[in-house]
């Protein structure tokens, strides 16, 4: 098999049957994302985003760029929770809410800015976002968080 | 046309799925860029990376006069999760214990 770099710029998009609003709280509440995020309590407000682990410890704590209830949100990434990777530069990540037909919306990721950390790119891509956005739409889709 | 019926579609042709491997490789490409790799007119690659589009499995994004492909390998996860789980979790679990219990006797 080929070993890969992983990508600098990370896409990931999906579809959620959920309003705008329910999607934006799922993203931006504690109570809603340590559902689906690894059990980790994200507080985004206009100014901070910040992530405690179950045990309280912190994950993240970055800037948050842009706050546009129910629409946009970018903010930026550490992953405190490992020591080798909270050394590494900071990222980005932008959260991006399109209403669509059929009571849907688009929600897509997107993790960039992560030229200058390539574990944290290594450590987020493919299964690692993936896990959790399949995650938050069965937690909206369903009211219930993924089993396992 | 469900989403999955559009993912199984566009995976359903072989230079698509080469289309994703390569975006897998490196991603945000340009379609000159990967019309390059293809013997295939520039119009035939437009239309395999639109049926791509449509089912959801690339994104593009404009960077200043390029347009950038990415691949999106969400679709693909939850027609794992929804069609490939259900039926190796159980095969898949009696090999690894096969494995554990070998491992621990050998």
């Amino acid at each position: 098999m080929t070993t890969l770099t992983a990508q600098t710029t990370q896409v990931y998009q999906l579809f959620i049957k959920a309003t705008p609003e329910a999607i934006w709280d799922a993203i931006t509440k504690p109570e809603f994302t340590e559902r689906y995020f690894h059990g980790a309590r994200i507080e985004n407000s206009p100014e901070r985003h910040r992530s405690f682990g179950p045990d309280g410890s912190a994950w993240g704590d970055s800037p948050t760029f842009e706050f546009d209830p129910p629409r946009r949100l970018v903010h930026g990434w550490r992953s405190l929770y490992d020591p080798e990777l909270a050394e590494e530069e900071p990222s980005r990540v932008t959260w991006e809410i399109e209403p669509q037909e059929g009571s849907y919306c688009k929600l897509t990721v997107t993790h960039d800015q992560l030229e200058r950390a390539p574990k944290t790119a290594e450590s987020v891509s493919g299964a690692g976002w993936m896990m959790v956005l399949s995650g938050l739409k069965t937690l909206l889709e369903t009211g219930q968080p993924l089993a396992g | 046309m469900t989403d999955d019926d559009r993912v199984f579609k566009a995976l359903a042709d072989p230079t698509r799925r080469h289309l994703l491997d390569r975006l897998f490789e490196r991603d945000g490409r340009t379609l000159t860029e990967l019309e390059s790799e293809l013997e295939m007119t520039r119009f035939g690659v437009m239309k395999h990376l639109r049926v791509l589009e449509e089912a959801g499995l690339l994104v593009t994004r404009r960077s200043g006069r390029e347009k950038l492909h990415f691949l999106n390998p969400v679709p693909i996860r939850l027609i794992h999760d929804r069609w490939i789980d259900k039926y190796t979790e159980r095969r898949v679990s009696a090999l690894s214990d096969l494995k554990t219990r070998l491992e621990e006797t050998g």
